[in-house]
């Protein structure tokens, strides 16, 4: 890593720690949001952006974890140190049986994953019963282990901090692996990968369920953060906007969905206070990303960096 | 001879029939590759070639007929598992993976969940024996020249440490110095005990390479024999190669 990079990771983390300090109760809870909605991001960008695999379904593994912990604590009394646990394991197992979906590929993939993603918001919203219905499962409580329980937003804040810093880490490792290697060689081109002895089928199964885990961990993160879940946490719009989150920070990297996270949740709290038609105005972001900035933000970042570069030079 | 005492043939193709969509494109070919040997399939184009490669690969699996590598059956298995049991692909027009730095590209065989294939091929071997790709191990595999991009793709498929490498057309699109410098490769991989199933329509380089010839013509094998006796047949040369020769 060089001098610079160093500096600002310095300056980015002294200024993470300080923000509650800083900006208030405002812009630590948007910041919270950000790196949760960024990790789920960063959840389906694995396959987006290393494996070229566009999956809509994964509000499904961050609703499924999420109503798991909620009802297990809140109904059943579970400590966090199980309910949690058990929150990931069954977002993980539903990407695990939802991992079928990978026979496909390109729009038959895409639609695969949008009908899958339907049928979990759909038992949300009708089996109300069990889910609550629209109003959800409500009065989560803050995590506690043992003696240690959080108890305001902004201790939560630094909880939320550890765990995204420690998840960014593991999928570093994780890209960096061979393992993640064979995954840009499948986006690359499949049938070459098979040439040279690669099971892709099982590669990229492997890496759906790599990756709803990770969503399974971000919708433990958003229950605790948000004290109640309801259907809206499955529902498709949270799929999309993760991918795009992904897309406007930059595909294939690991800080870029963070960023566009930060840029899809600060866009709508901030022209929602003046505009009705937030949506379209995102609409209008996503498109110009697109068209004129497909690397996203990092990538205009880079080119910035490279044309600085070539004026020193 | 009986035919226990028979040579085991390396790869033992017998009367294959492929289809590519709809087209019939091998109609019965039959062909027999002993080991650490280099067999040359020469034609003009649309005759078969890519075909022949891509079913010995399992890419496009035939409809009839049988291919055995080692004694064992291939035919019906997939091409992950034909790659794994020592038979490497270095495809037309050499693709390689232009999106990944030429050391990715070379460590792509022995990654993930492929199993890898232990031999004397390392990356410290096939550096030594391409020097050229040592200095650019970094380098996109888009930044590299035809040549450069030859040597990739020759030295990733020795990474696996595959018994056959199938080539297809490799000296296509190359410079004519190139193309001598890919038919000395050829001969370097056979020198290390590699058998090489070569696809080209370069006449000259298949000549000045093979041990043994077959001609293509209309998905079936029109002549098979050594070079000499390619040389000698001057209807093959002049009906189904459009070879025409002086001295013929």
């Amino acid at each position: 890593m060089d001098r610079a990079r160093l500096m600002l990771l310095v300056v980015a983390l002294a200024g993470a720690a300080a923000l509650p300090w800083i900006g208030g109760p405002f812009w630590t809870g948007l910041a919270t949001q950000m790196m949760i909605f960024g990790l789920l991001a960063l959840s389906v960008d694995l396959l987006l952006g290393h494996a070229g695999l566009f999956s809509l379904t994964h509000a499904s593994f961050f609703a499924v974890s999420a109503y798991t912990v909620a009802i297990l604590q809140v109904r059943y009394g579970w400590p966090t140190l199980a309910a949690a646990p058990a929150g990931i394991l069954l977002g993980t197992a539903l990407a695990a049986l939802f991992g079928i979906s990978v026979r496909t590929r390109g729009v038959y993939f895409i639609l695969i994953t949008i009908a899958l993603g339907y049928v979990v918001w759909g038992i949300a919203h009708r089996w109300s019963s069990f889910t609550g219905g629209d109003n959800g499962v409500t009065n989560v409580p803050f995590p506690a282990v043992g003696p240690l329980a959080v108890t305001s937003h902004t201790q939560y804040y630094y909880v939320v901090l550890a765990a995204v810093i420690l998840c960014g880490l593991g999928y570093r490792v994780l890209i960096r692996s061979p393992f993640g290697l064979g995954l840009r060689g499948v986006k690359a081109s499949e049938t070459r990968m098979q040439s040279l002895g690669y099971r892709t089928g099982l590669h990229i199964y492997v890496a759906f369920v790599l990756s709803g885990a990770l969503a399974s961990f971000a919708g433990v993160l958003y229950v605790y953060y948000n004290k109640f879940v309801n259907p809206v946490a499955a529902s498709f719009p949270v799929s999309v906007e993760a991918a795009l989150m992904a897309i406007v920070g930059g595909t294939g990297t690991i800080v870029g969905p963070f960023l566009g996270a930060g840029v899809v949740l600060g866009l709508r709290n901030w022209v929602s206070s003046f505009v009705e038609m937030h949506h379209a105005i995102m609409g209008a972001v996503f498109i110009a990303t697109v068209l004129w900035a497909p690397q996203g933000l990092v990538g205009i970042a880079a080119r910035v960096r490279a044309r600085l570069k070539g004026r020193d030079g | 001879m009986s035919i226990s005492a028979m040579p085991e043939s390396l790869l033992s193709v017998r009367g294959i029939h492929t289809y590519y969509g709809d087209s019939y494109v091998l109609q019965g070919l039959s062909l027999e590759q002993p080991e650490g040997s280099i067999v040359a399939i020469l034609g003009r184009n649309g005759m078969g070639k890519t075909t022949f490669i891509r079913s010995v690969a399992g890419l496009t699996p035939p409809r009839q007929g049988e291919i055995r590598f080692k004694g064992a059956q291939l035919s019906g298995r997939a091409p992950y598992a034909i790659a794994q049991a020592g038979i490497a692909l270095v495809p037309q027009g050499r693709r390689i993976f232009r999106s990944l730095s030429v050391r990715e590209n070379l460590l792509l065989p022995t990654s993930g969940l492929a199993r890898p294939r232990r031999g004397r091929w390392n990356l410290e071997a096939v550096l030594e024996q391409f020097p050229q790709l040592a200095e650019r191990m970094h380098h996109s595999g888009a930044a590299l020249s035809g040549g450069e991009q030859q040597m990739l793709a020759v030295g990733r498929a020795l990474m696996a440490n595959p018994d056959l490498i199938l080539m297809d057309e490799p000296s296509e699109g190359l410079a004519p110095k190139l193309v001598q410098q890919v038919g000395s490769i050829m001969q370097d991989v056979r020198a290390h005990g590699h058998a090489v199933l070569l696809v080209e329509q370069n006449f000259e380089v298949a000549m000045s390479v093979a041990d043994y010839i077959y001609v293509v013509s209309a998905g079936r094998f029109v002549f098979e024999g050594t070079p000499a006796e390619l040389e000698r047949a001057p209807e093959v040369l002049d009906q189904h190669l459009g070879v025409a020769r002086a001295h013929a």
